[in-house]
């Protein structure tokens, strides 16, 4: 048990708020994602044209990570950040995409464009691809987001020295509704790294 | 705790072989299996060659003793390939030590998934291909087919590179002492789910593939299963082992470039080979030989070449890829790549890179195109999979 690790910093994305460590610094009650997300995308003047490209699930991980990764690294002193994320749907969102896509056996177009989105940590690599990062990295399935599972995950990242860094949390898309909590885990930080803490940081 | 991860016996079934010396004799005599697709109904039958295992699964099922139509292919070659593995390392008894099976798969079940698709809703006896689609669902059935209890088994699906991911965490598992003995590997059949998704993303070769060749047109798909048996060094010596060879070193690493391509100089393949290496304790000039990815298509043997070209500072050793010979088996390329590695180590000698004629443009690369003898110490294998996944193995005659 390794009691050095902290909390970085830490972001949220739901019901038309983006915010970082707790304060909002995006608002739009859009009323739905894609408009939602897209004027997030431009408020935060990103500038990144494969984001377009992106299902709903990357889209939303993407945005979080971008808050929370604004400041970038020198291109010749490369971060060692591993990422560990988690959700409930899966992507089931982009799977019944694909799937209404291929459901009738005489008007069918099954675009590897859309199927290439039919797994959750495809999200994952599109965070690697932006920010550079050959890292470690997992995804999971919970039904709910399980503080201690990914607090055991990333302190063992970090205390066998895989990683310096972790970028864990929870991204979820399903029907329409979305939520992100993303933040970094690292050996500084002004929050403690234990269950307690990520619990409450997870429901500020 | 770093102890040696010995290799004490080995299984493949192959478009080259149904065995291990089949395999081999095959591979010495540049015997290659690729040929028009006759198990699977396609439309693209005409355009494209693969790798076929020549048995039916009527065949393979009565040489495993199982009930008919029950299973996926996927699980029938795997059985196969998984109990010669057992056999060679002279293992009776099973579950007297702590042993783990894990096992690389794309595919799964998805043959028998996809041939009753439309079927399911009025024929209730062949739901069982619906539960047999996870891939997970694959490695348990041959867990059972061994007779394995109450052990550590699991699936790993990194596309290409998963039966490389399960041999890397079957040693982790025996250096640190939470396995006694592993079974490692993968297997993968051809399905039309391969097929139609290689052919969409434009890079299946209607011809026999042509590894680092600069007028090559893209891979042959291929199917198989090869599993090692991996032992500590306590089992070797407890029961007196024969030692094929020695897993020295792995490394994985995220391309990070594209989902589908690998980056233009190769960077995660140079970063899994530099881990391996330094696992192994080598330096790059230590490596004699090295079984490439080698799949064919244009990106990959570039981004491969380019790598191979950065980690051995322009000094690249004997290489090939034997995958002109298997085609690639997707998942269990690392698993076939492995026993043709240890076979390489056993025997000095160094397999042609077939169908090579001309050398690519973009650097002065040459495989070998004939069988070749070397006194070989280490051989390293890549296996790089979709999504950027790079895995390289180290295999050594010593420990």
């Amino acid at each position: 048990m390794n009691k050095n690790n902290h909390i970085k910093s830490y972001c949220h994305i739901n019901e038309g708020i983006v915010s970082l460590n707790g304060k909002a610094v995006y608002e739009n009650i859009s009323p739905d994602f894609a408009s939602f997300i897209k004027s997030a995308y431009h408020h935060f003047e990103t500038d990144y044209s494969k984001f377009f490209k992106m299902d709903n699930l990357s889209k939303l991980a993407f945005m979080a990570a971008e808050v929370l990764l604004q400041e970038k690294s020198s291109p010749e002193q490369e971060r060692n950040m591993a990422i560990v994320l988690s959700n409930r749907a899966s992507s089931l969102d982009t799977d019944r995409k694909y799937q209404e896509s291929i459901a009738d056996e005489n008007n069918f177009y099954p675009s590897p464009a859309v199927f290439v989105y039919t797994l959750p940590n495809i999200c994952i690599g599109e965070i690697s691809i932006r920010h550079k990062l050959h890292s470690e990295n997992s995804f999971f399935i919970f039904d709910a987001f399980n503080a201690d599972y990914i607090k055991e995950y990333s302190d063992s990242l970090l205390d066998t020295e895989k990683a310096d860094e972790v970028l864990c949390g929870w991204v979820d898309f399903d029907e329409g509704r979305y939520e992100a909590f993303l933040y970094i885990v690292s050996h500084q930080g002004s929050h403690l790294h234990t269950k307690e803490e990520i619990t409450r940081l997870y429901l500020t | 705790m770093n102890k040696g991860v010995a290799i004490t016996g080995m299984g493949i079934i192959s478009a080259i072989g149904n065995n291990v010396a089949e395999n081999y004799a095959s591979l010495i005599s540049g015997k290659k299996g690729i040929s028009k697709i006759f198990q699977i109904e396609t439309v693209h039958k005409d355009e494209i060659m693969v790798g076929e295992i020549s048995d039916t699964n009527p065949v393979l099922e009565k040489r495993l003793d199982v009930s008919e139509n029950q299973w996926s292919r996927t699980v029938l070659i795997g059985c196969l390939a998984a109990e010669e593995a057992l056999k060679n390392a002279v293992i009776t008894k099973i579950n007297d030590v702590r042993t783990g099976l894990i096992s690389g798969t794309t595919v799964g079940g998805m043959d028998k998934s996809e041939q009753y698709f439309y079927d399911y809703f009025e024929h209730p006896e062949v739901r069982q291909h619906i539960t047999g689609l996870h891939a997970g669902d694959s490695t348990k059935k041959i867990a059972k087919h061994l007779g394995l209890e109450e052990s550590f088994v699991t699936t790993i699906s990194t596309a290409c590179s998963s039966a490389a991911n399960a041999i890397m965490l079957g040693a982790r598992m025996i250096k640190s002492g939470q396995l006694d003995r592993v079974i490692v590997g993968g297997t993968d059949c051809l399905s039309k789910f391969t097929i139609n998704g290689f052919k969409t993303l434009l890079i299946l070769s209607d011809t026999y593939s042509a590894p680092f060749d600069d007028n090559r047109k893209g891979l042959n798909l291929g199917e198989a299963a090869a599993f090692l048996v991996l032992e500590s060094d306590e089992m070797v010596k407890k029961e007196n082992k024969k030692v094929l060879a020695y897993v020295k070193g792995y490394g994985n690493a995220n391309d990070a470039y594209h989902q589908t391509a690998s980056s233009e100089h190769g960077d995660g393949a140079v970063l899994a080979m530099e881990k391996a290496l330094k696992v192994a304790g080598m330096q790059s000039s230590d490596i004699d030989y090295v079984n490439a990815h080698g799949t064919a298509t244009p990106n990959n043997d570039l981004s491969e070449g380019r790598a191979l070209i950065r980690l051995f500072d322009e000094k690249v050793p004997e290489f090939s890829s034997t995958k002109a010979f298997t085609g690639h088996t997707l998942a269990a390329a690392g698993g076939v790549e492995a026993v043709y590695s240890v076979l390489a180590l056993q025997n000095n000698i160094m397999f042609p890179n077939l169908n090579y004629k001309t050398q690519m443009k973009e650097f002065d690369l040459t495989p070998i195109t004939q069988v070749t003898k070397k006194p070989l110490r280490n051989v390293l294998s890549n296996s790089f999979g979709f999504g950027g996944n790079c895995s390289t193995l180290i295999f050594s005659k010593e420990a």
